[in-house]
């Protein structure tokens, strides 16, 4: 499991109110129950308020599920 | 009423107004919300219960975040999408509150606004509050 999975369990868990979810990163808005657009929108400004990190629009809408968001990630945090 | 735009908006942006609790208001929260429970409406249930009077309802004075946002900050585009309050302490009538409310993070993507507010009556915080508005300018 890499780091940034891990750090994302406590941030899914709390915003998608499921203390039970174990997220990898093949999940999805397709297989996670409660993920709709609102808690979307939630979970993004989880992510970049914990990571201290700023996504657009254009880099969010080519995500597909939970493994593009953490290289997207990724990407950002190595050139801070 | 405020008519903020994304672009005028900045982290650290924040916004205060004061509003007197009344018996008043506590009728009409009353008749609105049909919560009839005797710690509200009773001053000797209230003192039996350890409260020197009546407490005012906390949803009664949790409306005031919405008066924050609607009106003030962002104001006139604002869409609520989510409110978290923790009470802290009672309020009473006749307790003048004080509403604070600032920015804490802009979301760009989706043009989501944080807001990290508290209400205070002078001597001690009632509540605090998360909310999160998203910016409805078309």
């Amino acid at each position: 499991m890499s780091d940034i999975l891990a750090e994302l369990q406590p941030i899914f868990r709390d915003v998608l109110d499921d203390p039970a979810l174990q997220i990898t990163r093949q999940s999805s808005a397709a297989t996670v129950a409660n993920w709709d657009s609102l808690a979307h929108i939630n979970l993004v400004s989880a992510i970049e308020q914990e990571f201290r990190i700023r996504f657009s629009l254009s880099e969010l809408a080519g995500l597909k599920n939970v493994g593009d968001m953490i290289d997207l990630m990724e990407q950002k945090l190595a050139i801070k | 009423m405020n008519a903020y735009r994304w672009p005028e908006l900045h982290v650290g942006l924040a916004h205060s107004f004061s509003v007197q609790l009344t018996q008043e208001m506590m009728q009409e929260f009353l008749h609105l919300s049909g919560d009839t429970n005797p710690l509200h409406l009773d001053s000797a249930f209230a003192r039996e219960s350890g409260f020197p009077d009546a407490v005012a309802y906390g949803m009664l004075t949790s409306s005031l975040y919405s008066r924050m946002v609607g009106v003030y900050l962002p104001g006139r585009f604002c869409l609520l999408h989510g409110i978290q309050v923790e009470f802290s302490n009672p309020a009473y009538v006749g307790d003048w509150l004080t509403v604070k409310a600032e920015i804490a993070h802009l979301n760009d993507a989706y043009r989501r606004i944080e807001i990290k507010a508290s209400i205070e009556n002078g001597e001690k915080v009632i509540s605090k509050a998360k909310i999160r508005v998203g910016l409805n300018e078309r």
